[in-house]
């Protein structure tokens, strides 16, 4: 298997980026790069996804693939209107200022 | 082309008549707004026309036309989709949360001066997509329809827009929402690759196929490939649940998010996520028992002490529902293992019957609970101190009246539908032999008591008179006013039927 990729790497590479954007999650305090490590995640699993189905030759993983872009584009698209709002009305899209809820 | 053919007649569209509807109704509502002359009143009577309608449908379906509940159901769209009366039932009940919503929703709303189309168009879309999730037999739909959910729920929490509040609650659901997500998509992925490159034996055709992952399951049960996709799927599910430990968000949320959503997603989003858990721990991940015992377990305790011991301090009541809401997903855990631990020797969906009626007499009293608490609701939604509630007893009785069967039902006191609903659980669970967690099941109740009733207390006996007289005198510039007649009406609904599934469960009172 000299200078062929097996399936191993992808899927270390995979899940090394997942645990980026995890850590990146929990740690920021900026939303919009939350909102960014939120779609590495995202972007982690459809790498293992596509791997897999390579590997394996069913490709309904690749469709799935498919489907989670769609949801992820959804879903920032909703994340970035939410902190639009959010920005005019506290000024702020730092995690320490929005502590509204709970007080 | 002959491929063709077959997928096409494979694909039985008439089956899903209703979440079609639903769906196109929504977009007919988006545009008639897109078209709408300038001030002109935007209205969502199409909505309530629509989820009234598929209401009786389905109703008058199983009374008139095809009354065979004990059918094994249809198989559609290649094995995605898997009818049964279970899930038929569960799709009635989303469209009377959605029904109710909508009502709820629709004075705040006018009083606010936000667009209603687009609010009745969202939760219509929310209904059709949790109708399609609990019919879902495979991890791409299973999926989609989830997803559907979550962001026609990111919007919705969002929804009073000039709120801080409201957009805060909405950011935080997102994040945590999309995380979940991730984690729920990394478990598939991990299930669907183990499955597909089965060197084993013969690898499923379709490995997402929730028929075809059981066999493949149960016979990698000590893989640890299948372990940790399993646990990410539940870790998934467990935030849709608002189950540790991913209930973080869940008091949060529900105080910031518009009343009546509060409701839709304590109730509806809640009990799809139930449905869901069921099929798959009863389904494809059964092989697994062993491991999801102890494990499940241990989130249900969590769950239930944190909720309950959440709760004791709250002194808004909307956060107080949200963390008797988590108290509430931990009791339903409960129900969850008793049925993996007696899947295959109970016939008849026992377990998953009881699930439905504490599903059933939870969505009764909370609708009541949060029906009163939009009525009441001052401009500001989050801010509801338990102080608001004073006396109310005395100023309207119906009310308050609403507000005390609710959160007695909540409680689980001996009339009201909720008593029953929780001895069903514990049946079950007895049944299945959860001693421990019987235990702090029963501990929780307890706990839970004491935050209902001092709710109970705010809303019958006066304030007592403060000893430091030169406070204030308690400012009674609110005065709560009558809701709409409609409006009444269907509180009165609500509370009629707690009181007489207290007294009355058909076929369910006899499993004691």
């Amino acid at each position: 298997m000299d200078g062929v990729l097996g399936i191993e790497e992808y899927l270390v590479v995979a899940s090394i980026l997942f645990c980026i954007g995890l850590l990146g999650v929990i740690l920021r305090r900026n939303v919009l790069l939350i909102l960014m490590c939120l779609e590495l995640m995202l972007n982690a699993v459809n790498l293992a996804l596509v791997a897999f189905a390579r590997y394996s030759g069913n490709m309904d993983g690749v469709i799935l693939t498919f489907f989670a872009i769609t949801v992820a584009a959804a879903e920032v698209a909703i994340g970035l209107a939410i902190l639009v709002a959010l920005y005019r009305r506290r000024k702020s899209i730092f995690l320490q200022d929005l502590n509204l809820l709970g007080r | 082309m002959n491929d063709f053919k077959l997928y096409a007649e494979a694909n039985d569209w008439g089956l899903l008549v209703p979440e079609i509807s639903l769906a196109f109704g929504a977009l007919l509502l988006l545009c008639r707004e897109a078209l709408r002359k300038q001030g002109r009143e935007s209205g969502g009577g199409l909505a309530f026309l629509l989820q009234g309608g598929l209401l009786v449908y389905f109703v008058a379906r199983y009374l008139f036309f095809d009354p065979r509940p004990d059918s094994a159901g249809e198989s559609a769209f290649n094995g995605m989709i898997q009818q049964s009366f279970p899930a038929d039932v569960m799709r009635c009940f989303f469209l009377g949360c959605a029904f109710l919503t909508s009502l709820f929703a629709n004075p705040g709303l006018r009083e606010r001066r936000l667009p209603q189309a687009e609010f009745h168009a969202l939760v219509s879309l929310a209904a059709a997509s949790m109708m399609l999730l609990v019919q879902s037999n495979h991890f791409l739909m299973l999926f989609v329809s989830l997803e559907t959910v979550a962001v026609c729920f990111y919007v919705l929490v969002s929804y009073h827009r000039g709120s801080p509040y409201s957009l805060e609650a909405g950011l935080k659901y997102l994040v945590f929402g999309a995380l979940s997500s991730a984690i729920l998509l990394f478990g598939i992925a991990l299930l669907y690759g183990t499955a597909a490159s089965w060197s084993g034996g013969t690898a499923p055709s379709d490995p997402l196929s929730f028929t075809m992952l059981e066999q493949f399951v149960a016979a990698n049960s000590d893989s640890l490939a299948v372990r940790a996709g399993t646990a990410f799927v539940l870790a998934g599910l467990a935030f849709k649940l608002g189950a540790a430990p991913f209930q973080a968000w869940v008091p949060d949320v529900y105080q910031g998010a518009p009343t009546a959503v509060t409701a839709y997603l304590a109730v509806a989003s809640k009990s799809a996520g139930f449905v869901v858990l069921f099929n798959l721990v009863t389904g494809p991940l059964f092989g697994l028992r062993e491991f999801l015992i102890p494990l499940l377990s241990l989130v249900a305790i969590i769950t239930i002490l944190f909720g309950n011991l959440g709760a004791l301090t709250q002194t808004n009541v909307k956060r107080l529902m949200g963390f008797s809401g988590v108290a509430h997903a931990g009791y339903l855990l409960v129900g969850i293992i008793a049925a993996i631990g007696m899947h295959p020797d109970v016939p008849e969906k026992s377990v998953f019957w009881a699930i439905v009626f504490y599903l059933l007499s939870y969505s009764l009293a909370s609708y009541g609970v949060f029906g009163v608490m939009g009525v009441l609701a001052p401009t500001e939604d989050a801010d509801q101190p338990r102080s608001l509630y004073s006396s109310l007893a005395q100023k309207q009785p119906f009310l308050a009246f609403t507000l005390a069967v609710g959160l007695g039902s909540l409680a689980g006191i001996p009339p009201l539908a909720g008593f029953i609903g929780k001895l069903l659980l514990f049946v079950v669970a007895f049944q299945a032999e959860l001693y421990g967690l019987l235990a702090v099941m029963v501990m929780g109740v307890v706990i839970a008591i004491y935050y209902y009733f001092a709710w109970i207390r705010e809303t019958v006996f006066p304030p007592l008179p403060s000893l430091d007289s030169s406070d204030k005198e308690p400012q009674v510039l609110w005065s709560p006013q009558f809701p709409s007649l409609l409006l009444a009406c269907i509180l009165g609904l609500l509370t009629l039927t707690t009181i007489l599934l207290g007294f009355y469960q058909s076929s369910l009172g006899q499993s004691f």
